[in-house]
Order: C-alpha cells, then structure tokens, then sequence
C-alpha cells in the first residue's frame, strides 16, 4: 500500500505525518506563518507524485442542519451545492452530510449537515502548495469528520454519543448520533495536571450536553448520554475518579494506548495526542464526505483511476489463471487418462505379441496373412478349370454316339477385366460358368426330323445334368412359333449332318 | 467528466497494462482450451486402441487357429512365387518347355500388361492382387493336349493361372495322311495372377 502523508492543520503550527501500515510517522512541522508555507512548497518539491491528506483540527468550524427534498444524482448535488453558497460565503471548504431522511408532510426530505470553516484564508495558502506541486490531494478533512469512524472503532454504532479527545489543538468534543456527526466544537487549553484535565472534560462536556439540549439537538427526556473519552496516557484512573457518570452523562474512559490499538493504530509518535486516531483513520479508512472540491482532487482521482484500471486488468487476468487453471486441471486428468489408456494398449499390445511368439513362423504380418489367403481363397474359388465341362461333355458323348462336336467354347461367367489393363482394381465378377457346344447329329436320315429333334432334345438333357442348367437349345429345326421352319423335299437327299448348339450354365458353389 | 489530453496520456499506461494482462489471461485460456482439447483427443484415441489391442487379444484364440490354417496356403503361394514380383521370363519359359515336352505342334501367346485387380488394406501394408491376360492359341491333335497344357501350365508355378475361357474348334484337317496334321484349334485367355504382400518381412 502506497505510504500517505498527513497534514495535521492547526490554529498554531502544522505537523506532517507520514502513514503507512497502521504505523504513523512525524515528517516534518511547520510554522503556521508565511516561512512555514515556504518550507511546505520546499518539502514538497521533493515529494512528487505522493498523497496527501489535509486533517484540519480548527475552533472555527460551522456545523448547521438544512432540509432539502430528496433528490438523487445531479439535482441533489445542484440543490446542495446552491444551499451550501447560501450559508457560506467562501466554498472553496465545504462540505454536506447527509443525516438521512425526514417525512415533511406528504413528501420526504433528506436531512443535511453543512459544514465549513468560517475562516479558510489560513489554509488556503496551504491548500495552493498543494495545488501547485504534484501531489495528489486525497480530500481535507476535519476530526469531527472522522469522530464517527472512531466511534465505532471504540464500539459506539448507535445511539447518541460524546467523542471526546485531547489534541494538540485542544479538547475536542464531537457529538455522534447513530454513527453521523450532528456537533462538534473545540475548546483551547492550556497544560493541566491530569486532575485539573479531567474536571476540565467534565465540566466541558456538561456545558456542550446543555448547550446541545438548549438547541433541542440533545433531547431533554432522552436519558443518559454516554461520553466517550479518551485518556492521555497513564492518567485513565485519575478520568474515571473524576468523570463520575450521573443523570445526564455516562463516562466510559479509555486510555489512549486502547483507543489507538481499537483503531488499528500500531505505532504514532510520542509527543502527538488524540490527534493520531484521527490522522490514523484518514489515512486508513477515510469517510466519503470531505471538505476539498473535485477540482482539487482531480489528480487523486486520476490516480484513483489508473488503479481501478490496473486492477480490473488484474481481476480479470486473475479470473482468466482461475479459469485456465481449471481447465489446466481438466488437461492433467486428461492426460493421466490417455496415459492410463495408453498403458493398458501397451500391455495388450505385449501380451498379445508374447502370444502370437508362439504362433508359426510367417514371413508377414498376422493381418496380411489372413487378408491375402482369404482373397486368395476367394478368387481360386470363382476361378473353375475347364477340365471339369470337357469330363462332363466326354462322358455325355459317350452315350450318345452319332453326336459329332464341331467347337466347344467355355468360359467363366465373371465380368471381363477393362480394357487397356488400367491399374484400377476389378469389382467382384459374378462367379460361374457357361458353355456352349455345336454339333452334329450322324447316322439318322436328315428327313427323320422327328427322330433328330429327339436326339438332340436327350441330347441336351443329358448335358443338363450333375449342376449343369440348360440354357439354350438350337434345334437343326426350328420348331417353336417364333422361328423360321424350312425343308427341301426332292428326289435326292443332302449329305450334310443336322447341325445343333446347345448352351449350358453352372453357377458357383 | 471530460479527461485532459495529459490525463489521458496517464491514463494510457494503466489501459495498456490492464489490456496486456487481459491478452495475457485470453492467451492462457487459449492455450489451456486447445491443451485439453489435444489431451481429449489423445485419450480418445488412446482408448480406441486399448479397445481395439483388448479385443485383438480376446480373439487371439481364433487367430492362432486362423494363422495354423493359412500358414500352409500362404507357404505354397509364397513356394509356387504367387506371392512376389510377376516372372515374365519364367512364364516364357515354362511355355516353351510345356510345348516342347507335349510336342504341341503350334502354340501361340500374348501376355497384356499388368493390371489391379484388388488391394486389400493390411496391417502394417496393404496386399495388392494383380492379374495379367494372357492369350494362348495352340493347335491340338486331342483335346487331351489342352488340359494336359493347362495342368503343366499350373505345375510350373510363378503365378495362379485362372482360367478365363477356352474355345475348342474341331479343324477340317482330315486325317490319315502321311504328316501329323491337328485336328482341334484351342484358344484360351488365362489371367495370370501374383500377389504383393507389403507387409511381408524381407
């Protein structure tokens, strides 16, 4: 965390604290004359770029409550700014808070607390070294401001309160109600014995109870107001003996060294009073009302803004890890899975191998093998030999003896290959066989057409047999409707045998 | 609010940053999303093959009786040179001495080129089935010379002699005569049939 300097601004001198890890730091003092500012410029000349925070600590602040109607957005700011220049002269410090919201009649109103210094001229060459130089002005706030941060870090969240404090410039008695500021006011003092301090407290924050109950703030029936006070260091017992608690007012004393561990405040220098809570917590945990214009803040702003940018790249770059990481995650079991896969494939793959060691020799793959003997196979089978129709045909002629063969073609019935021989693989042929045989009929009288029609007709029937299918007869006449029936019936008879075909078909097994 | 132009040069740095680390977390998710896509794929294709190795391993029985069946045809082929590089010159060969040792009168052949008849997918190589037509005329006394040439054809090996057709023609050579004149024509068309194993070793 960026370390953040503190100018604690007082009617007398100013005090520059440097904050960083709940532990506060004297920097530097400066008078509260012109030499001081001087010296303010020259400190900051070297302190570019660093934040500051002003923590004005001064007599003169004016609290007054307003109602406006509730607005939201830039009529609300409209409406406050205007109300704020009707009640201070100079706005260069001011600053409206907002103590909630008020049913006036039938519309509601929100209830508004101005504050401002009535003098800022001593600040104001102050504020212009600030301006001037690089620093980045946080806001400039008051301890009233902050009284109800410290409040509820010394366990006050609600109901009515008196935070009570001894700083440098004074006692300071801030008025707290359900946690927002309603009065404050400073009351010098000079060094006092512990004794004569705390009866001082007493008496100061009976006379601001009544002063607050005659403004009708503090109601008069409301019961006992509990007072909150913080105790220079070692004089607790002597505020307790002292802050005895009656009607009006309930004490609750603690010591400085509780009030700061409460805020959070680890270390603060020796010689700074209550003051430190208060620098503490505008350092650690500023409220949103304060007292600087936007204009004045502008650079914080812009700082502000290249942080959010920053770390809205960051949110997302660390939404992105998460994510990635996830599926990162998602990766490693993936990878363990395919690895556990691959493994047992491994172990298949050698058990498998171990097995097949075994097996007969091959000069090839298990694979090749199978596919060459089976296509093998396959191709032997459609390729019938033609001895098997000529042993067929032989033994046919045999019974029929006046049959003369003149040509016998055979072929199988597989699709022929392409022409030309292409390299492109043949598409499985239809397996079978067909053959056709021509002949003649000898030793029967070609004017005996009945009885060559005859023999041949048995003919055909015998080579129809053992899985051998008929498919065409041609007779030497052609006796069927469709064809041509001729003769020559002369004187003298033709020398030449009848002539026949006959086709056959076997299909594969 | 309206930024000044050195507000924005300000501002600059921070956007580029934040866009970096925006890039730089994109390119993680990138890079994580493509890394569990390839781990998919890999585990998918790891558990094909364990599937695929676990079935081959629960039908090795089967295969060890496949492979004792096949062996002794594969053995033959590979014996009888089916499998290999077609051997023209053994064909030319085998031809001769078929016609010399049957003393075939006339014979006649023309062997066209190679062509694919199958190519089988294998593993690790495919197994290509090629054929070569051979066209064979030969003149007979006896059609017992054409299955006696057929036979010693099939003998002499070097290729799986699948016999396409065969046509027998009775010629009017009339016998008798002083001179051995054929009495049948034979024309037949062969394809001669080799084998490419690409898997085989050696």
């Amino acid at each position: 965390m960026a370390a953040r300097y503190l100018l604690y601004f007082t009617a007398e001198d100013h005090y520059l604290y440097r904050a960083a890890g709940g532990v506060l730091e004297l920097e530097a003092r400066f008078s509260g004359d012109e030499p001081g500012v001087g010296a303010f410029r020259e400190y900051l000349r070297h302190r570019s770029g660093a934040l500051f925070s002003v923590m004005v600590d001064l007599a003169g602040e004016d609290f007054h409550e307003e109602q406006i109607p509730l607005l939201r957005g830039g009529d609300r700011e409209a409406v406050v700014q205007r109300r704020l220049a009707q009640r201070y002269r100079d706005m260069r410090l001011t600053a409206a808070l907002s103590l909630g919201t008020v049913l006036a009649g039938e519309r509601k109103n929100e209830r508004l607390l101005l504050a401002s210094f009535t003098n800022t001229q001593s600040l104001a060459p102050w504020l212009d070294a600030l301006e001037e130089s690089d620093a980045r002005l946080a806001g400039v706030y008051s301890a009233p401001l902050l009284a109800p941060a410290l409040a509820a870090r010394l366990g006050v969240r609600s109901g009515r309160a008196f935070i009570v404090t001894a700083t440098r410039a004074g006692l300071r008695q801030s008025y707290v109600e359900d946690g927002r500021l309603r009065f404050a006011r400073l009351e010098r003092m000079a060094d006092m014995a512990p004794q004569a301090l705390a009866m001082f407290v007493r008496s100061e924050t009976l006379r601001l109870a009544q002063y607050l109950a005659t403004l009708r703030v503090l109601p008069r029936d409301g019961g006992p107001v509990q007072a909150l006070v913080v105790a220079p260091p070692g004089q607790r017992i002597v505020f307790e003996n002292v802050l005895q608690s009656d009607a009006r007012l309930v004490f609750r004393t603690l010591d400085s060294a509780e009030a700061e561990r409460a805020a959070g405040l680890r270390r603060a220098p020796q010689d700074a009073g209550a003051e430190a809570l208060y620098l503490h917590l505008a350092a650690k945990s500023p409220p949103r009302e304060q007292f600087a214009s936007s204009t004045e803040r502008r650079r914080y702003f812009v700082w502000q803004l290249q942080r959010a940018v920053v770390a809205a790249g960051a949110v997302g770059f660390a939404a992105c890890v998460l994510f990635a990481g996830a599926k990162w995650l998602d990766v490693i079991q993936a990878r363990a899975d395919a690895e556990a896969q691959a493994q047992e494939a491994r172990r298949s793959a050698e058990a498998y191998e171990r097995i097949t060691a075994g097996f007969p020799v091959t000069q090839t793959s298990t694979e090749n093998l199978k596919v060459t003997v089976v296509e093998f196979t396959r191709i032997a089978q459609r390729s019938a030999p033609p001895e098997r129709i000529f042993q067929h045909v032989s033994r046919v002629l045999e019974e029929f003896p006046q049959f003369e063969i003149d040509s016998l073609g055979w072929s199988t019935a597989r699709r022929d290959a392409r022409p030309g021989g292409g390299q492109k693989p043949e598409g499985p042929g239809e397996a079978g066989e067909t053959v056709e045989i021509s002949g003649r009929v000898n030793a029967t009288q070609r004017s005996d057409y009945r009885g060559i029609t005859a023999q041949v007709q048995r003919f055909a029937s015998a080579l129809g047999s053992s899985g051998y299918e008929l498919v065409r007869t041609q007779l030497p006449f052609d006796i069927t409707s469709e064809g041509t029936l001729t003769g020559d019936i002369g004187a003298t008879e033709s020398n030449e045998a009848p002539r026949f075909t006959v086709v056959l078909a076997r299909r594969a097994p | 609010m309206r930024f000044t132009p050195q507000e924005l040069r300000k501002l600059l740095l921070p956007l580029l940053l934040a866009a970096v680390m925006l890039a730089c977390g994109g390119a993680l998710i990138w890079s994580a999303q493509d890394a569990l896509r390839r781990a998919q794929m890999d585990a998918a294709a790891a558990q094909a093959e364990r599937q695929q190795n676990g079935a081959r391993l629960a039908r090795i029985a089967e295969e060890e009786r496949e492979v004792k069946e096949k062996i002794t045809v594969y053995q033959r082929l590979k014996a009888l040179n089916i499998i290999g590089e077609e051997r023209r010159l053994e064909w030319a060969d085998a031809v001769n001495r078929i016609r010399a040792n049957r003393e075939l009168l006339d014979l006649r052949y023309r062997v066209e080129r190679q062509r694919l008849l199958a190519s089988l997918p294998g593993k690790p190589g495919n197994v290509d089935f090629f054929a070569s037509a051979m066209r064979v005329e030969l003149a007979a006394l006896h059609e017992e010379d054409l299955l006696r040439f057929l036979g010693d054809l099939r003998d002499a090996g070097n290729a799986y002699y699948a016999v396409r057709g065969c046509t027998l023609t009775r010629t009017n050579n009339a016998g008798g005569g002083a001179t051995i004149a054929p009495r049948l024509r034979a024309e037949c068309n062969i394809d001669l049939i080799t084998i490419i194993d690409r898997g085989a070793k050696g």
